[in-house]
């Protein structure tokens, strides 16, 4: 305990805090750690550790349509959801954090609402919405309906970064002749760009490995990786898998580098 | 910019509300899904199972989270961050892959498996997956990540001159930690908690592929009517008694949030 005396008694009991905290630390790691050499190994059986090692799974992933197919859907999928997540929230979120107007809390709530409404009434509203507007197994509706679930998540993170900038920067950029537009591109977005990079990044990590939406919208020209390996896990669990897992974590481990190379751990309070 | 907010808006409510809508416009206008969704046997089970494992759940991982929160908050600031790499990771790590690693884990010829049957030397087949050992492990692994988060950020806050009153006046460990640590902590606790119990409330994926027919909950409900049954009044009408919990249980900690701020 920082600060306390530091007595072979208080040692003994944070050995016991270490002893506790490690086989905790095993278990949430345990799944990566499963996961990674068996994307190594044979093709006919999932055992760990792996009888041999090879890139023959990966092989197979990536000499098959279906999966190939799938992980473009997905990325086709995540980079439009990020671009159209960052434009509107980043300027859903400057306009949120510098005004203040009777009824913010609702608007709040509501621009808030898909991060608390479980995903699965998400989903279901959305297939209901579409299939009246009958765009359902579009990839139009998939990456509106992962918008609709990102953008509270990047709003946060905007607000976050606009609550911590100087706000005379601006009033003098407007005092000097600049328009609204102008000010905010050449003033607010320049010391935005950290917060704007995580949320990017968040963004496409979210939508990415989504599964419920997908699952409730996708058509079957729009199987997305997640949806596709969740049919497989349900179904029969294949090898591959392995190989699918192992790549989804190399992309989240990426994304959480980033994160905290951005010292921004996780959007947390508005 | 403020179309931007109404941009938003207009992308967010529609399908809320067509939730809403479907459940009570079949057509006609009627409560009637709502009276059958609530005097079925499936559903109550459903519910109390839902219940059941999203209390356990969030408990255990709330213990567990508190212990990791407990050891990180004592690192120096340099090895915590590093630390918190172990944390993080499995925080982004995807749902697919930890339900897939924990089937391989604990399947009846998995790695716990193999491990007793050379321990005891017999073949050991003890089925822990897809029933409520599975679910439990699986929701516990999605879990931890996001109750240590509230949990390390109200420890952090202790201020350390208060550890060290209690030192210098001659309180040991333990009762430095039931009077000072874990009272101060409690904001933390329910905060993350609560935040937990309202994500465990609408576990689908977990459920789907760790749990057994009989773990399942009300999202498995929801898809089981829309896509087997094809009954969207129903389906509806049981996503709007979901919605309807989360709020009750949400709204304490939007209220509690907003005080904070």
């Amino acid at each position: 305990m920082p600060g306390q005396i530091d007595d072979p008694h208080s040692r003994r009991y944070r050995a016991l805090g270490t002893g506790l905290a490690v086989p905790i630390y095993v278990f949430l790691l345990a799944p990566i750690v499963v996961t990674v050499p068996m994307a190594f190994g044979p093709t006919n059986a999932l055992t760990f550790p792996p009888a041999s090692y090879s890139f023959d799974l990966f092989r197979i992933f990536f000499n098959s349509p279906a999966w190939l197919g799938s992980l473009f859907e997905s990325l086709k999928i995540a980079i439009a959801t990020t671009a159209l997540a960052m434009i509107a929230g980043t300027l859903a979120g400057y306009w949120m954090a510098r005004h203040e107007f009777a009824g913010k809390g609702l608007v709040t709530s509501m621009i808030m609402s898909p991060s608390i409404v479980p995903i699965i009434v998400i989903g279901l509203g959305l297939y209901l919405y579409f299939s009246y507007l009958r765009i359902t197994g579009t990839t139009l509706s998939i990456v509106l309906g992962h918008v609709m679930v990102t953008l509270p998540y990047v709003i946060v993170m905007v607000v976050a970064g606009v609550n911590k900038l100087d706000r005379n920067l601006e009033f003098g950029a407007e005092l000097m002749g600049a328009g609204p537009m102008q000010m905010f591109v050449t003033v607010v977005i320049p010391q935005l760009v950290p917060s704007l990079v995580s949320a990017a990044f968040f963004a496409f990590l979210l939508s990415f490995d989504e599964v419920i939406i997908a699952w409730f919208l996708a058509g079957p020209n729009t199987v997305t990786l997640p949806v596709k390996m969740f049919n497989a896990l349900h179904w029969e669990i294949s090898p591959v898998i392995a190989a699918v897992s192992t790549l989804m974590t190399a992309l989240s481990l990426l994304v959480c580098i980033v994160a905290i190379g951005l010292r921004k751990w996780t959007p947390t309070d508005v | 910019m403020s179309p931007a907010v109404l941009a938003v808006i207009f992308i967010v409510l529609p399908p809320l509300l067509y939730v809403f809508y479907t459940s009570v416009y079949g057509p006609p206008l009627s409560l009637a899904a709502y009276g059958e969704v609530l005097t079925s046997k499936l559903f109550r089970q459903t519910l109390s199972t839902t219940l059941i494992i999203a209390s356990l759940s969030s408990l255990l991982s709330l213990l567990l989270g508190f212990v990791v929160a407990l050891h990180l908050a004592r690192q120096p600031a340099r090895r915590r961050a590093i630390l918190m790499l172990l944390v993080l990771l499995p925080f982004w790590t995807s749902i697919l892959v930890k339900c897939f690693a924990f089937t391989v884990i604990l399947g009846r010829e998995g790695i716990i498996n193999n491990i007793l049957s050379w321990i005891f030397d017999a073949k050991v087949q003890l089925p822990l997956v897809l029933n409520l050992v599975g679910l439990l492990v699986g929701m516990t692994s999605f879990l931890v990540p996001l109750v240590v988060l509230p949990v390390l950020a109200s420890l952090v806050a202790i201020d350390e001159a208060i550890y060290r009153a209690a030192s210098i006046m001659g309180a040991k460990p333990p009762r430095i930690f039931w009077t000072v640590t874990v009272p101060m902590s409690l904001p933390g606790v329910f905060a993350g908690l609560l935040s937990i119990f309202v994500m465990s409330l609408g576990a689908f994926v977990v459920p789907a592929l760790l749990g057994g027919p009989q773990d399942q909950m009300l999202s498995n409900l929801v898809d089981f009517y829309n896509r087997e049954v094809l009954d969207w009044q129903k389906a509806s009408a049981i996503s709007v008694v979901l919605f309807g919990m989360v709020l009750v249980f949400a709204a304490p900690l939007a209220l509690w949030r907003r005080r904070k701020v």
